[in-house]
């Protein structure tokens, strides 16, 4: 049993999805769906002891961030209005600077600039167009599932399992909390209990993956694409929700998949 | 009364300057820092970091000494490039937070007038932990090449990853490293 909760696939795959399908139908009822994202990645944070106290690292900012995240999820409930938004895609970017505060002061001024915005930029895109899926279970599994995956692929072909794990967790939950949809063809609670985790996480180990490893930037474009991409694809007609998670899942997992081909042809196939 | 002032400091100083030993300063390209680490058990895999600089001082008569090495984590080298990108990123060495490691020391221990071993820490990953070297062999003299006086050592030591925060892939891949130090130092 213990060899098999050290197997990386087991701790980033199996369990997260397990737990996040378990918590998604265990909160339906109290409109808390959405934290099986949170709780599936902590999860897997839980078997990898990659939180441990100490210094904080760049990886350990992204735990701290990404568990913290559904706190300020409860902005959007208490205050309405365009501000809330903005001021989640503020904090989005001002975590990105945070978290990789310390690759930037290792870095030539021109280059540090460049980074910190690049980081905040990205981070900040997400969490925006991710916070209008807030309302699209459907639409926010799929985005959350490729965005997942295809961070934490992309990662491991960048050269780092730690940063891997971290997206695939999110995609194995966000896939657990997509089948419940398939299987019941009931909407399940979303929110930005949801939205918010799931763009600090991926937008946080793409940001770090590109300063830290051989994913290349643009790779992280494509990525950029999955939030506006699931929330604007047109589906005539109302489906079946199982059809809606295929169909949505086939167009995000797209671009998941041009992530991973950018990363590989610089970084070439993992190291084993 | 300035003069005899000034006299006593400077008398007063005298013996610190006589114990304060010759400073080297370490040789990049004779200086390496090696590891080993068990690979899954089947085999040892052997790396180095290419890029190493620092300064030793080194009173053999009052048999003290002191030095401080810096070696580049981004200059990891095993003979495969991407496994070299994967021992910089986060996982391991994650240089681009944390691009040097640094070993300091103060307390040199000798055997007649060489070094026998020396106590120190060890900083990567931001975690300071103390490490012993052994010293397996050392040598001082004119260089024939250069004709600079210097000194030159072998030293080893042994530390766990885990200590420093390094968990990646453990139990799998070794938690225990053997270090090898191959230092040259030119004295000043």
């Amino acid at each position: 049993m213990q060899a098999l909760l050290q197997n990386p696939a087991v701790q980033a795959g199996l369990v997260p999805f397990v737990v996040a399908l378990i918590v998604a139908e265990l909160l339906q009822r109290v409109r808390l769906s959405g934290l099986a994202l949170v709780l599936g990645f902590a999860a897997m944070v839980y078997l990898t002891h990659v939180f441990a106290l100490g210094v904080l690292t760049a990886p350990r900012k992204i735990v701290v961030l990404g568990l913290a995240a559904p706190l300020f999820a409860i902005l959007p409930a208490v205050f309405q209005g365009a501000w809330v938004r903005a001021l989640l895609t503020a904090l989005g970017a001002a975590a990105a600077v945070w978290m990789s505060l310390r690759i930037l002061e290792n870095q030539a001024l021109a280059r540090m600039l460049l980074w910190g915005a690049g980081g905040a930029a990205y981070t900040a895109w997400l969490v925006y167009w991710s916070s209008k899926l807030h309302n699209e279970s459907v639409r926010a599994g799929a985005a959350g599932m490729a965005l997942g995956v295809g961070t934490g692929v992309a990662a491991i072909f960048g050269a780092s399992l730690t940063l891997g794990m971290f997206g695939a967790a999110l995609g194995a939950a966000a896939g657990a909390y997509l089948l419940i949809h398939m299987l019941s063809n009931t909407y399940l609670p979303c929110g930005h209990v949801y939205t918010l985790p799931l763009a600090l996480i991926a937008g946080l180990t793409g940001t770090l993956a590109a300063m830290s490893t051989e994913l290349p930037w643009y790779a992280l474009l494509p990525l950029a694409a999955i939030p506006p991409v699931a929330l604007l694809i047109p589906i005539a007609g109302r489906p079946a929700l199982w059809l809606q998670s295929l169909l949505l899942s086939a167009a995000t997992l797209l671009f998941a998949g041009a992530a991973v081909f950018l990363t590989w042809r610089v970084a070439g196939a993992p190291p084993i | 009364m300035l003069k005899r002032n000034v006299l006593f400091l400077l008398l007063a100083a005298l013996p610190f300057a006589a114990h304060a030993g010759d400073t080297y300063t370490v040789d990049p390209l004779h200086t390496f820092a090696h590891f080993k680490i068990s690979h899954l058990g089947f085999s040892t895999l052997h790396g180095r970091f290419d890029k190493t600089s620092g300064k030793i001082t080194l009173d053999p008569k009052a048999k003290t000494g002191s030095m401080e090495i810096t070696m580049e984590t981004n200059s990891i080298s095993t003979g495969y490039g991407k496994r070299d990108s994967d021992l910089e990123s986060p996982d391991f060495f994650n240089a681009a937070e944390f691009p040097t490691m640094t070993y300091k020391a103060t307390k040199f221990h000798f055997k007649g007038d060489k070094v026998a071993s020396v106590d120190g820490e060890l900083t990567l990953l931001g975690v300071t932990r103390p490490v012993k070297l052994t010293v397996t062999d050392m040598h001082c003299g004119i260089n024939p090449m250069h004709k600079k006086y210097e000194c030159g050592a072998d030293a080893v030591a042994e530390v766990k990853r885990s200590e420093f925060g390094m968990k990646t892939y453990l139990p799998a891949i070794g938690d225990e490293v053997k270090l090898e130090f191959d230092i040259e130092a030119y004295k000043d």
